[in-house]
Parts: C-alpha cells; structure tokens; sequence
C-alpha cells in the first residue's frame, strides 16, 4: 500500500507544479437544458442508441476504441491483451455480428467479418455512437447484433492550430500525438498524428506454470511459479489522419478523410509456453489506407449525400523460429491483400414537419488475395496456399418516417443486401417511439426487425478449410424500453434508459476442428439472447467551482444455445455461449473543480464459461473481472499556450487476471500526459 | 463528498477477480489404466490429462493440473510410457513432461522444442521427437532432458516440414510424414541418419507395425483446392524388412479415415472413417461392414486395450465442452461412457 501511495505521489504531484495562479481554463461539465420530447429528431424515431462525448473519447490519448468502449458501454469488449486484438459484442452476439464503419465506409475486415478495435485511437475519433440491435438497419445490414458508428468532423478551427500531447507510461510506453489544425468560413482542415510504441513486457507471477529446480541427477528438488515478463509483447503503431472540408456556406460540403496505419505488433506468448522467447519470433503487421471523399448538397427540406472510397489492407503474420544459428526460419508466413472500392448515396426528403422519406444504398466492392502458406509441391515445384476472390457487397434501404404529433412517432425501413450474387430476403424493420409523460420526459421506444449476415469470405474459401456451402446467419430481433431525462440548466441533468431486447439467431457459423487437423466453419448453432441494458448519465454543479458526473451501464445478456444436440453426449444446448457474460456493468465518474478534473473509470464483466456446456474446470475458469482506473487532469492558460498535465492508473489495485485464458494482464501502471496548445493570435 | 468516497471505496471492494493458484494433489494409483490427452482449444491452454480405470470405472479428469497445480499446456498431442514415466507431448506450449505414472507428479520436461507432436524412445539416453513446422526431427537425451542434435529430413522445408508417429523395427525407425508430405522416412537409429524413405498417397496420418512386421499407415488425401492435391485416401500396408507397399486399400473420393490401431495382440487394425472399421491384418480387402456403425457420434479418437480387446472411442462433441469416451468390448457391448476433457484426441495404456 505505501509503494502505491508512493507512486501515485509520484504520478499525480506534477500536477501541483505547474498550478500557477493565472488565467486558468475553467474546464468542467457542461449541464445543458434538458432537451424536451418535441426535439427528438425525426431521423432517430424508435433507435436505441448510445453515442459518446468527448469527454469519453478524448479522455486519454493512449486509448484506443477497445478502451473507450470497455468503460463507457455495456457491450462485451473482448480484449487478448495489451495491445492486441479487441473485439467486440453487442446483446450475447459475436463479434462478427458487430457492423462498424468510420465515415460511414464498412471497415469490417471482409475476410474475418470483426474489426479490431484496439487498431482505432480514440484520438482519431469525433463521433462515436452504438447502435443496439434493430436500429442497426438504419444504417447498414449484417449487424445481428447491431452496429457502432464512427466518424471525424471538421475541427471548427479559425486560423492556424497546433496541438501536441506527449504520454509517458510503465514498460517504457510512449504515446504521442499532434494535430494540426488551419480553419475559415469555407476551408478546416486537419492533420493528425498518432505514434504509440512499447516493448510491453510487464511483469507478472505466472500462476499456469512452474519452473523446476534440478539437482546434479535431474531431480527435481524444488520448484516455483516463476515471476515472468510479458514475453514477445512489443508493439509500434503509427497513424495519420489528414481531412480537409470545403463548405461553400450556400448548402454543398466538400470532404475528404484520409487515414493511414502502419502497425507492427508481436504476438505475446502463452501463460503454458515453455519455449524461450529469443528463439521465437511471432509478429503481425498491417499497412492499411483508409479514403473517403464526400459531398453533402443540402437544402430546406431535402439532403443528398454521396461517398466515394477506398482500402487497402496489407497484412502479414511471421511465425519464425531460430535454429540454432541465429538464423530465424519461417514456420508460418502468411500474407495478405485487401482492396476495397466504397460508393455511396444517400438522400432524405422532409415533407413537411411530420414526414420523412430517405433512401440509401452503399456498394462495397472487395477484392482479397490471401497467401497462407508456400508450400513444395509433389513435383517439386513451389505452390501457393491460400485463395484470390472478389465479393460485390450491395445494401440499399429505403424509409419512411412519421410524426404526426409531438408525441408519436414511428418509422419503417425496408432493406436488401447482396453479397456476390446472393441477394437476402427482404430485410424489414419497425420502430415506433411515444412520449408517455411530459413530466420527466418520459419516453417509450420499441422496434422489431429481420436481419442476415453472409459468411465472410475466410468463412467460404479460406485453405484449407473454408466451407462454399455455407448458409447466411439469419435472425429476428425486437426491442422495447422506455427512457426520462429530467434537469435544470446549468444546475443538474438526469437521464436514464431500461430496455428490455430479444433475438433469434439461426445458422451460427463457428469454426470448428476436423479431423483432418483443421479449422472448418459450420452452420450450427441455434441461438436465443435476451436480456436487458440499463444507461444512466448524472451531472450536477456542486457549487461555483465543483461540478460532478457519472454515467452508469448494466447489461444482462443471457444467450442460451438452442440448436440440436450435436452428438447425443451433446450438453451444450440451454447453455449460455462460452466467452459470454451474462452480466457487465460500467461506471465513470468525474469530478472536477476549477481546472482540476479527476475521473475514475470501473468496469465488470461476470464470470465467463470457457466451455459450451458450463461445466466448470480447474483449468477453464475465468472468473468475474473488475477492472479501475483513475486520472487527474490539469489545464493552464497561458498568454502563448494552453498546457496539461494528467497522471492516469490502471489497474488501481493491482490485480492479478487474466481476461482470456492464458492471456496475462497488466497489474498496476501508470502513465503521464503532458500537452501544449500554441495560440498564434 | 462523504457519498462520493463511500462510493469509491464500495466499488473498490468489488475488486476481487483472483487469478487461482492450484493446490497440489497426492495420488498413488497402482495397477491398469488409460490416460486420456485432452487437446484443449489451440491458444486458450486449457490441455489436460485424464486417468481411467478399467477395472473401477473410476474417471480422474484434470489430473496433471491437480497433481502438480500448474496447467498442461495447449493442446495435448501424444503419450508414452517408459519405465513408469509417462512422456506426455505437449505441441504448443513447446515442451514434453515426463510424469510419474502413479502420481502424476511431473519429474522432469524437455524444452528447447519447434512444436512436438511424438516421442519415441530408442535407448534410455536417447530418444527422437518429431516436429511439425520444423524440418528436422529433434533428438533428445531423455535422462538429462536435453536436446542433443538433429535429424535434418532432405526435400523438406521449415514452413512445411512435418514428421509425425514413429515405429522401430530393428535399428530402423519408420516415421510418417503428414502435412503437405507424403512419404514415410527410414531411418537408422545408431548413425541418425535418413537412409531411404518411400512415398505413398497424400499425406499419411497414422503408422503402427503389426504382428507380422509389416507398417500401417492411412492417409487422408488432402482436402479439396489444396494446390498439394486431393485424392481419394488408402490404406497401405508396406514391409518393414523390404520398405515396399505390399497392399494399398483405396477409400472412396471424400472419405476421412484416420487413426489406426491395433489390438494387443497385433492381429488386427482399427480405424475411423465415420464409422469404427476393423480388419485382419492378412485381409485382402476392407470389410463390407463397420465394427461399429455411425450413430451421430463424432468420433476423434480410438485406442484397443491391449490385454482385453475393448475399443475406446473418443467423441469431441462441438470441441468445446468436455468429450465423451465410449468403450465397447470386442463383442461391440457399450460397456462404460465417461467424460473427459476437451477434445480428447489420443491415449496411453499404462
């Protein structure tokens, strides 16, 4: 205990040393009027959605979305590890049933169906929001479990801007970021940096193994869990984001996002590993350019908006080992391409207050080339194994909405997917949103839709394995809940939502062993989620100078496997999925005074079954994970700059855990931030 | 601001997520027994070793863990016993424990290893472990658990290299060569080297040796768009002394037959081809009819006790939850069915 005040000493008392009294940025929570029923936007009748404030999304420029969502949302962020592979899950689903897109391009990986959200910097992020379940076909298809929105927007700047923010943390982490910034009445634009590197190799007792003492005869005369570095943990990630918006000011938005990725992470060993980390080398890198030019023509009562864009992916895996020699010789190296052309209209048309009408339709052309393994032939010639394909992807969807009164409202969308030359079934999907009492705002919401996903294109051609005979997921999902908001300006704001949701998945694709010794997807597994998500947002001004606010999630998601018993020793179905929880919960609170703030972040996930029939194990468990974090940020204003400073811990109370199996986690570290914005003028 | 700290403090209590020590178990079990190597899931190290007793029915599932309070490894691939040491391969978590059969208790493990899949004693001193993803097969001294040199196989690259079971016959060890290979390897175990090998079909999963000397081996014949080929798997019977196919057995296009295995008295070989097959060893043809048909069972994998002759069979259900083992008598009687581990996939009569 008194090594950790000593180091949070360590950590938070630069903040006191620049307090100068001056001009200081009164930060804080901005309590806005509570908005009334009669505001709720047309366009977002019967969604249940959550988005994200800065506060949430600029919080920290270490973290990357995995981070941001893991404490700000109820959703199932699954995480290997520091830096590496983050997925994540809305409502029981599995990652593959999570649509994301960022400037409203798919950045699914089309050959694995997930994007990797530790891949995404917060800092790259303006607008953030989820769409849970059925409100997920607003926006585009495929999401069974819903979708999350990701976007930039233009910095609103005027003039020149520079800001450059250096992070320093435990392992010997750096992070650092600068954006520059130059903005008038018809141009912003903005370029964006962000560089994160760390040899990652924190320390931990390994509780999965031992190490042997031997006496002269190769006895053993003792033994003990060795405490272990993170061993073959390192990574580099660079990105770079360049946007520039033309706005001519009579109704026409010009923009162009950029945004470039050069990733080189290792892939950390195993807890059971007893190999030494010096003769081995697993690595993954990804060069990944990301485009998207748009117009935006808007007028009185219609909008018309097009997209046009572009990815390309590179990614290889590099399993080598040394042989003895120094020399380290492949036994994996996989390596493949991904181009992506991206077209896209949209238009709305209001008529009047009460109606409107959009249509959309999103074209998604991929073209993979996957080269896993080079391999010698019988003939002795060298061959390729792996696939070249390309996959048309289409979603187009139409809408109409209606509000006949101030209290009422509802909407249907109709969509079809294409995917190749399978087309889906007609895709419907309801909602229906009232105001039950104007007293407290209190609202209700309810929606119900059909939804598919096609296999993705590992899921049908990857060698060996990839199965063409697969069968698209399909699934019903409805929704219901009610919501109230209730506040005084500049006082205090209270919100909360219930939500009651229910889904039926057929078809569940899930890579499974064969006997030949590889993965082979299958339809297999019938799937019934259900549960409830809970979201609370509390903001109160304690006074002139102390202002407070917390937001709450609760989730619980059984989701129980329905399909037929796969062999009669089957005990899997009515089961909850493996790697499921059935509970999560976040809180983040924040309290801030003058331009002190200081946040603590916690989050929970229950105890996760590693078996499809929850059968306990010895060596299965993975018991409920808690996990806190603090930071105290301060802000100075200066007459040439505005300076902060922030200390931030994780893993508050040094816990021992693991988040999957074998996959050790970080005990306590820490990380300092200091950040400079010059004022030109 | 008293709420706020009582707040805080209540949610630090919550922070309880122990990652658990094991607690060491004593065993003594004498006498008969099947150790079961469960693989686990690839990368989630959850591999683990069951006991069973034949004459109890008594099932001790996770005891490697329970004995030693450390994890097995991932994934589980073979065992042997020597002179009451079980040798248990263990692919990727690069290491072989040697256990004591009774205890359980670990008494030594080789490391420095690619990713082992079989161990194969040629003397007390001097053992070989093949590998896959490694061109070489490794050779161990088992007494000072050590790597003590290398079997470098010719025509053969790292990316692809794979070596897998081995059979002696003399001073020859006969081993088979599987994925993305086909040929079996010959080699001489007093000078370690390669001395002939011989191709068959498309990769040759299993070898054992019966009664009469002659090598068994199936082989799987690839998968559909392999650039290595796909053709319809067999069975071949080949002599040791000679190291010529005597007999080839032809499966239809698409069949799956794996595992061979032979009774205690080496008479007969069993495999699985959806169904449970066996065959004399002098059979010209596979028999019209399995031992065993399919009954919605997946089966992984199969062993014969050697002293009565009962089948084993393993079934991995959905490969992720505990599998089921079903053993028959030689009269085709479900005799017993138990749980294991995860993907139980080969055996070891002790």
């Amino acid at each position: 205990m008194k090594r950790l005040l000593a180091i949070l000493c360590i950590v938070f008392t630069p903040l006191l040393a620049i307090a100068q009294e001056s001009d200081w940025v009164r930060k804080g929570i901005n309590i806005p009027e509570v908005a009334v029923y009669g505001n709720r936007p047309i366009k977002e009748i019967g969604a249940q959605q959550t988005k994200f404030d800065t506060i949430a999304l600029k919080e920290n420029i270490a973290l990357s979305m995995a981070d941001v969502l893991t404490f700000n949302s109820a959703i199932f962020v699954k995480n290997y590890g520091r830096a590496t592979l983050s997925t994540v899950a809305f409502r029981g689903t599995s990652p593959s049933h999570t649509q994301v897109s960022w400037n409203g391009m798919k950045i699914n990986n089309p050959m694995l169906g997930m994007a990797d959200f530790s891949m995404i910097p917060s800092y790259f992020i303006d607008d953030a929001s989820l769409l849970h379940g059925t409100s997920s076909v607003n926006e585009t298809g495929g999401g069974l479990g819903g979708a999350v929105k990701l976007a930039t927007r233009p910095a609103n700047a005027n003039g020149f801007g520079v800001q450059y923010i250096q992070g320093i943390g435990s392992f010997k982490t750096f992070d650092e970021f600068l954006r520059l910034t130059y903005g008038d009445r018809h141009w912003q634009v903005s370029t964006r940096a962000v560089y994160s590197s760390s040899p990652n190799d924190y320390k931990y007792r390994n509780h999965d193994k031992k190490v042997n003492v031997y006496d002269e005869d190769m006895n053993i005369i003792d033994q003990y869990y060795p405490i272990e570095r993170n061993r073959s943990g390192a990574y580099r990630d660079f990105h770079l984001l360049q946007e520039v918006y033309y706005n001519t000011g009579a109704g026409d938005r010009i923009g162009l996002n950029a945004w470039y990725i050069d990733s080189n992470r290792e892939l950390a060993m195993l807890t059971v590993d007893h190999g030494d980390h010096t003769d081995f080398d697993n690595r993954q890198r990804e060069n990944t350019f990301r485009g998207v030019v748009s117009w935006d023509h808007l007028r009185d009562s219609w909008k018309l908006g097009t997209k046009a864009g572009y990815i390309y992916t590179w990614m290889a895996y590099d399993y080598k080992r040394d042989l003895g020699n120094g020399v380290m010789a492949h036994m994996t190296r996989s390596r493949s391409r991904i181009n992506t052309i991206y077209g896209q209209v949209d238009s709305e048309y209001y008529i009047g207050e009460k109606w409107l009408f959009t249509a959309n339709i999103a074209l998604h052309q991929h073209l993979v080339e996957s080269r896993d393994k080079s391999i010698v032939l019988q003939d002795g010639n060298k061959g390729i194994v792996g696939y070249i394909k390309g996959r048309p992807e289409l979603s187009g969807s139409v809408s109409a909405k209606w509000r006949p009164t101030d209290r009422f409202g509802t909407s249907i969308v109709l969509r079809e997917d294409m995917f190749g030359k399978e087309w889906t079934p007609l895709i419907p999907a309801l909602f229906v949103d009232g105001v039950l009492s104007e007293r407290g705002n209190i609202i209700a919401k309810a929606s119900l839709s059909r939804n598919y996903r096609f296999p993705t294109l590992n899921d049908l051609y990857f060698l060996p394995g990839g199965n063409p005979d697969l069968r698209s997921e399909s699934g019903w999902t409805y929704d219901g809940g009610v919501s109230f908001a209730v506040g005084k300006e500049g006082i205090y704001s209270l919100s909360g939502s219930a939500t009651w949701f229910e889904s039926f998945i057929k078809d569940w694709i899930i890579w499974l062993p064969t006997p030949k010794g590889f993965f082979s997807p299958e339809n297999i597994k019938d799937v019934h989620a259900y549960g409830v998500e809970l979201k609370g947002n509390l903001d109160i001004a304690l006074g002139q100078e102390w202002q407070m606010g917390a937001n709450a999630t609760f989730s619980w998601t059984p989701s129980i496997n329905c399909g037929e018993p796969r062999t009669p020793a089957d005990r899997s179905v009515g089961k909850q999925l493996p790697y499921v929880p059935e509970y999560s919960s976040t809180i983040t609170g924040r309290l801030s005074w003058r331009s002190w703030s200081f946040l603590y972040k916690w989050c929970y996930y229950s105890e996760r079954f590693t078996m499809s029939s929850n059968d306990l194990s010895l060596t299965g468990k993975l018991p409920p994970y808690f996990m806190s974090n603090i930071s105290l940020e301060r802000t100075v204003s200066l007459k040439w700059a505005d300076l902060s400073l922030k200390g931030a811990v994780n893993n508050l109370f040094n816990e021992e855990y693991l988040s999957v199996l074998s996959r050790p986690m970080p005990g306590i570290n820490f990380e300092i931030f200091i950040g400079i914005t010059p004022k030109f003028n | 601001m008293r709420y706020i700290a009582t707040l805080f403090l209540l949610f630090a209590s919550l922070s309880c997520m122990k990652w658990e020590y094991g607690l060491e178990e004593e065993f003594d079990i004498t006498g008969e027994g099947l150790f079961i190597c469960n693989e686990g899931n690839f990368q989630y190290g959850n591999a683990t070793l069951t006991y069973y007793d034949p004459e109890t029915k008594k099932v001790q599932n996770e005891v490697f863990y329970r004995a030693n309070a450390m994890k097995l490894g991932d994934v589980a691939q073979s065992m042997i016993i020597r002179d009451g040491i079980g040798w248990v391969v263990v692919n990727n978590s690069h290491v072989v424990f040697a256990i004591d059969i009774n205890t359980f208790k670990e008494v030594g493990r080789i490391t420095n290893l690619t990713s082992p899949r079989y161990i194969h004693f040629v003397n007390d001193e001097k053992a070989y472990i093949t590998q896959i993803w490694d061109n070489r097969i490794f050779i161990v001294n088992p007494k000072r658990y050590e790597v003590i040199g290398y079997i470098e196989v010719p025509n053969m690259e790292m990316e692809t290299g794979s070596t897998e079971q081995m059979v002696q016959y003399g001073k020859y060890l006969f081993v088979n060569c599987w994925s993305y290979q086909n040929r079996i390897l010959k080699i001489d175990t007093e000078t370690d080297e390669i001395v002939d090998e011989l191709v068959v079909g498309i990769q040759p999963t299993s070898l054992v040796m019966d009664c009469n000397n002659k090598l068994w081996t199936v082989t799987d014949g690839g998968y559909e768009g392999s650039p290595y080929g796909h053709e319809a798997p067999s069975l071949y019977r080949i002599d040791a002394e000679t190291f010529t196919i005597e007999k080839q057995f032809k499966f239809s296009f698409g069949d799956w037959p794996s595992e061979v295995q032979l009774n205690g008295t080496k008479d007969k070989i069993y495999w699985l081809n959806d169904d449970v097959w066996e065959m004399d060893v002098t059979a010209d043809r596979v028999p019209v009819r399995p031992f065993l048909p399919y009954n919605g069972t997946l089966y992984y994998g199969l062993t014969i006790c050697p002293r009565t002759g009962d089948v084993y069979i393993a079934d991995a259900i959905d490969y992720v939850q505990q599998g089921m083992v079903y053993r028959y008598s030689k009269d085709k009687e479900l005799i017993d069915s138990f749980y294991v581990g995860i993907i139980p996939g080969a055996f070891c009569w002790k």
